[in-house]
């Protein structure tokens, strides 16, 4: 297997059914797409037929929601397997999920649910993480989610745990920047802190997404709006830390018209080229 | 604690009933998630049945839904498989709803079905099979039950409940042509002529099931469900 991720450096969207039809009919302005994992995988079809297609267009990254590499119970292999089918067939630049765990045996929440920051809960995602790059034959980009609470049993930040794993586990990260903003509001910390212990080497991605206000002053990440300045500001101290890596707005609900994400794309791309 | 226990409480409080209430703030929002995200999957896989119904009738079905089937598969898209099911429990009395949400259910489940190529009637001449032992695979997606009412008119927006009718047993067969996923309502003879090839009798052993008389019909039968597109492939075992 190999090791190493070669760094990849441009500007793509999350494809999302509702522009399927312009993506296919017309050259749009992106150097790759994301496709959400779980929706091509074991399946025939239209939804694979689009996918070929999309890949005879442009570079496609494969962003999955259910790996579950913070499950103690371990991975569920029938999904690696598709995945690993799926990777095959698809030759993304990279493969990725997020830092979390989405259930237990039986009972799948199909959410991303927070971790505790503890050895066993590191030691419980360095042992799945391997497992996934083992069975995928490839290195994975790890995102760090939104959470909503924190626990007290916590004995690292997330950030210090994100390094660990890093290190630890030879994978590399997907950085959401509003992730990162949001968490940070909801659990009263720089995120600026974060951004400084992530490895320089190890960011390949980046994610921008809108977020939308909950009770008690709680940000939800919602990605049903555009990038606030907030998070642009914070996407700019990234680009200055971690150099030009892969940057995509991810919207999954109030999808707008396609043009309107192009137009957010190019001001990462502005925000981008300021910087370099 | 360990992780995987304080994980198993984790989910029993997010699956629980709304009159329990959240431990923290942080709890009720991924509990208030749990429920949204199922609820929406739900909402969209049964769009017609959701319109049929009412959307404050469906609300709570799904709610009970919710509650009493835990998501198990990894995908989200496997969630309403058990639905119909449940609503056939829900709503004994109008029996319709749950034919019309097995009939939802499973056109998606033929839209993204694993790929099996339709078998034309060109190359099946081609291939120049026996036919006495030919046996056929049915196209991707295929699947079927019996049903009593008109799913035709429910599928294409009826919303006149006086207009809906209990009709004649029929069996409703879905399957995917291409890249289309279709249905159609066959009458009980049609569909006894048809099940033995879906359940893997060779060609001989169906026309034998419809007798000397029933051959001819049987034929233009045969010819139609070719052009319908409803088998994928010669078994390779009859060639």
């Amino acid at each position: 297997m190999s090791e190493t991720i070669p760094p990849f450096t441009g500007f793509g969207l999350g494809l999302r059914k509702e522009h399927h039809a312009q993506f296919l009919g017309a050259e749009q302005k992106v150097d790759f797409v994301e496709i959400i994992s779980e929706n091509f995988m074991a399946c025939g079809g239209r939804p694979l037929r689009t996918l070929d297609a999309m890949r005879e267009r442009h570079p496609v990254i494969m962003h999955g929601v259910s790996m579950s590499l913070g499950s103690p119970a371990g991975l569920n292999r029938d999904y690696l397997t598709e995945l690993k089918l799926l990777a095959d067939r698809t030759r993304p630049l990279w493969v990725s999920d997020h830092l979390c765990w989405t259930g237990i045996p039986g009972h799948n929440s199909h959410d991303l649910l927070p971790l505790p920051y503890t050895n066993e809960a590191l030691a419980t995602c360095i042992a799945n993480l391997k497992l996934a790059q083992d069975v995928l034959e490839r290195p994975l980009l790890v995102e760090n989610p939104s959470s909503y609470m924190t626990f007290p049993e916590s004995t690292m930040s997330e950030w210090q745990f994100l390094k660990a794993l890093a290190e630890e586990s030879g994978c590399y990260l997907l950085l959401d920047v509003n992730n990162v903003f949001v968490s940070s509001v909801n659990h009263h910390f720089d995120p600026l802190e974060f951004l400084n212990v992530i490895p320089r080497d190890r960011v390949r991605q980046i994610h921008l997404a809108g977020h939308s206000q909950g009770p008690e002053g709680l940000l939800i990440d919602t990605h049903d709006a555009p990038v606030c300045a907030e998070v642009w500001a914070l996407y700019a101290k990234a680009i200055d830390r971690f150099g030009p890596c892969a940057t995509m707005i991810e919207r999954d609900d109030a999808i707008p018209p396609l043009d309107d994400l192009l137009a957010e794309l190019d001001q990462a791309r502005e925000a981008a080229s300021v910087l370099a | 604690m360990t992780l995987l226990a304080a994980q198993r409480a984790f989910v029993a409080e997010i699956a629980a009933d709304d009159d329990l209430p959240s431990s923290s703030l942080g709890m009720a929002i991924y509990r208030n998630a749990y429920r949204g995200r199922l609820a929406d999957a739900l909402a969209v896989s049964f769009e017609r049945t959701r319109r049929w119904v009412g959307e404050e009738m469906f609300e709570l079905a799904a709610a009970h839904y919710i509650l009493t089937h835990p998501p198990q598969s990894w995908t989200l898209d496997a969630y309403g498989a058990d639905f119909p099911e449940a609503l056939a429990e829900l709503f004994a009395d109008d029996p319709e709803v749950a034919e019309l949400a097995w009939l939802e259910w499973h056109m998606q489940q033929a839209f993204a079905a694993p790929d099996r190529a339709t078998l034309t009637g060109e190359a099946l001449a081609a291939a120049e099979p026996d036919w006495e032992q030919l046996r056929l695979a049915p196209a991707a997606g295929l699947t079927w039950r019996e049903v009593n009412h008109d799913l035709a008119a429910l599928w294409h927006g009826l919303t006149d409940r006086s207009a809906l009718a209990a009709t004649e047993p029929a069996v409703l067969l879905i399957w995917r042509k291409d890249l289309s996923p279709h249905f159609r309502l066959l009458s009980p003879d049609e569909f006894a002529a048809l099940e033995p090839l879906l359940d893997g009798a060779s060609f001989g052993e169906a026309a034998s099931q419809v007798g000397e008389a029933g051959l001819a019909r049987f034929g233009q039968l045969f010819a139609k469900w070719l052009s319908e597109g409803l088998f994928s492939a010669i078994d390779s075992q009859s060639q």
